[in-house]
């Protein structure tokens, strides 16, 4: 079909998409630079400091490392390393999916209760069976993935009213579900007997602490990712529609249980996955979408790589300075999320003069 | 010639609330249609069940002689657009992304826009003149501005039948005209057009036909002349005694604007 445009109009049709899409793929560009520079520069520091220089050649192939400074490079600060990106990435990725589904700006990957069941989980393995052991899984991490998908289970029962999940519902239930279930710790730290080692334990995983993994772990979880991402390129779309109301996603042939179902399964899958590895890790699933999307605007096609990556790189520098600021000590990521990521947000809500864009 | 489409002793209930009783209603290629009926009688509802996004309580609703029901949401959204009477968008969505959800139904489960709906989405800007407004976000826009924004994405659905929901409503005086002017214009391009009006002097000189439901009796079909007659406005509309002169002003426009 012939269809000529006026070279005015076309000028004006020629200018928002590209421009969108070239900022897009720069943003993208940008974050696997700074992710694969954040993983150099952190594997370098830390309680024993690798000088940059020998650490570029052994990256280059040319081992130049102490015995010593290879165990602690590639046994320990590596796979800590890999764990803090994907925890960062499958909660900011979760964060994003329940932000979407809610269509709220508050929503965040702990938003339908799984953060109760985690705690309860985590307090049970603490307190009660401390020498359980699955897939080199401690009994914390278990029993806090059980925890959540658990709680999540009971609260899609409870908003599933004849064959609709609801969506306010959904939201009131994750809230009263999760604070029944953390509250209800409370009851397994009586038990503590081991004047408070056990509370302590507790307290650093409520805090969020990237645990040391094993590279069985890293496997387990980097699967569960991939897996969390491949699933969120076709609902990212559906988000979009989703974003106009239910009437127009209902009317333009969006299947909107359908769509819930694959969400809620997703965004759990990403958060029990991360609360095994970190525990409680406050403010990345909420700011890092919301980052993501005052700068690239609220196409979900376009947030969700950037949001995975940002995650990422966002997770490993606090993780990087929770661990070397007060070296050999360590401080738990969540403070330090809470304190790089409040501010940094409020900056942004801020600068962004549109209506918050939320 | 077999209608675009077709009520057929189509009956809507929420809950026990019987709400449309037996509707028997056709939409033939390029009629335009204005639907009137007092508050919560059932305009919105059967517009949703036009668009098949509620389903007959009894009857059916045929598209091209097609039950509804036995089509996919994706494949009546590809022939009927419903253009919402409140939209609440969360997000800064720009303009020109909320009209381009209007090809949802045309998208592959991990496709992106192809050239034909790039082609269908500044189609439907032009129409609606709306170009000038892409990049700006929708939830910033004026409510006339918003009203064809609306009707962009419904036309890039590339709807044989458009479903408006109250066009009119909130809009100033010369935003009315312009919306009539559209909804002419999209009618000489041959969309049938089904729209559900509240606004008595607005109905003659752009719609062919009248549907009027009225809480006493059947559905009434005919010509705007036909219709538009205060005898039965007055008892659709359940109108209180003595507004009559008032009423008959009104349906003849010549109520002088008080401004």
């Amino acid at each position: 079909m012939a269809r000529t445009i006026a070279p005015v109009d076309g000028a004006i049709a020629s200018d928002a998409e590209p421009r969108r899409s070239s900022l897009h793929r720069i943003m993208v560009g940008t974050l696997i630079v700074a992710l694969v520079v954040a993983i150099v520069v952190s594997l370098g520091v830390g309680a024993v400091g690798v000088p940059a220089g020998k650490l570029a050649l052994t990256l280059l192939g040319r081992d130049s490392l102490t015995a010593d400074q290879r165990i602690i490079i590639i046994s320990i600060r590596l796979p800590r390393i890999l764990a803090a990106a994907l925890v960062g990435s499958a909660l900011s990725v979760s964060g994003l999916l329940f932000q979407g589904l809610f269509r709220n700006p508050l929503a965040d990957p702990y938003v339908i209760g799984s953060s109760g069941g985690a705690v309860l989980g985590a307090s049970l393995g603490v307190f009660l069976i401390p020498s359980l052991s699955i897939a080199g899984f401690g009994a914390t991490a278990l029993l806090a993935f059980v925890g959540a998908v658990c709680s999540i289970v009971l609260v899609y029962a409870l908003a599933h009213v004849n064959g609709r999940t609801h969506v306010v519902a959904l939201l009131l239930a994750g809230f009263a579900v999760s604070t029944m279930l953390s509250y209800s710790s409370y009851f397994l730290e009586v038990l503590d007997h081991d004047f408070g080692i056990g509370l302590r334990v507790l307290a650093a995983w409520l805090h969020g602490t990237i645990s040391q993994p094993t590279w069985g772990q890293l496997a387990i979880v980097s699967a569960m990712l991939v897996m969390g991402l491949a699933g969120s390129v076709p609902l990212a779309r559906r988000l979009n529609t989703l974003s106009l109301g239910e009437e127009y996603a209902t009317q333009l042939g969006i299947h909107l249980q359908h769509t819930r179902v694959a969400v809620i399964v997703i965004g759990s899958v990403l958060t029990a996955a991360a609360v095994a590895l970190g525990g409680l890790i406050s403010f990345v699933g909420l700011v890092v979408p919301h980052m993501m999307r005052m700068m690239l605007g609220p196409d979900h096609t376009r947030l969700l790589p950037a949001t995975a990556l940002a995650g990422a790189v966002f997770l490993l520098f606090a993780d990087t300075v929770a661990r070397t600021i007060i070296a050999p000590a360590e401080l738990s990521v969540g403070v330090l999320t809470a304190f790089i990521g409040g501010p940094f947000f409020l900056y942004l809500l801020r600068k962004t003069k549109q209506e918050l864009l939320l | 010639m077999t209608p675009l489409l077709e009520f057929a002793q189509t009956s809507f209930s929420y809950g026990d609330r019987l709400v449309l009783r037996e509707i028997n209603a056709t939409i033939s290629n390029g009629e335009c249609i204005a639907l009137l009926g007092p508050n919560g009688i059932g305009k919105t509802t059967l517009l949703r069940l036009a668009a098949g996004t509620l389903s007959p309580r009894a009857g059916e609703v045929r598209l091209q002689s097609q039950p509804l029901h036995r089509l996919k949401q994706r494949t009546i959204a590809r022939s009927v657009a419903l253009v919402p009477q409140d939209v609440d968008v969360s997000f800064a969505f720009s303009v020109e992304q909320f009209i381009e959800q209007g090809r949802t139904p045309y998208l592959r489960m991990f496709g992106g826009l192809q050239a034909a709906d790039r082609t269908a989405i500044e189609e439907a800007m032009d129409h609606t003149d709306t170009r000038s407004l892409r990049s700006r976000v929708f939830n910033q826009l004026s409510g006339g501005e918003r009203q064809r924004v609306k009707i962009a994405l419904g036309l890039a659905q590339r709807p044989k039948l458009l479903l408006l929901d109250e066009p009119t409503q909130h809009l100033d005086i010369g935003r009315q005209f312009e919306m009539l002017d559209l909804i002419r214009s999209l009618s000489r391009k041959g969309i049938a057009i089904l729209a559900s009006m509240h606004d008595l002097t607005l109905i003659e000189g752009t719609f062919s036909s009248v549907w009027l439901l009225s809480p006493e009796e059947a559905m009434r079909k005919g010509t705007p002349e036909e219709i538009l007659q205060p005898e039965l406005l007055e008892l659709a509309f359940k109108c209180p005694p003595g507004y009559r002169s008032a009423l008959e002003d009104r349906i003849r426009g010549r109520r002088e604007l008080v401004l």
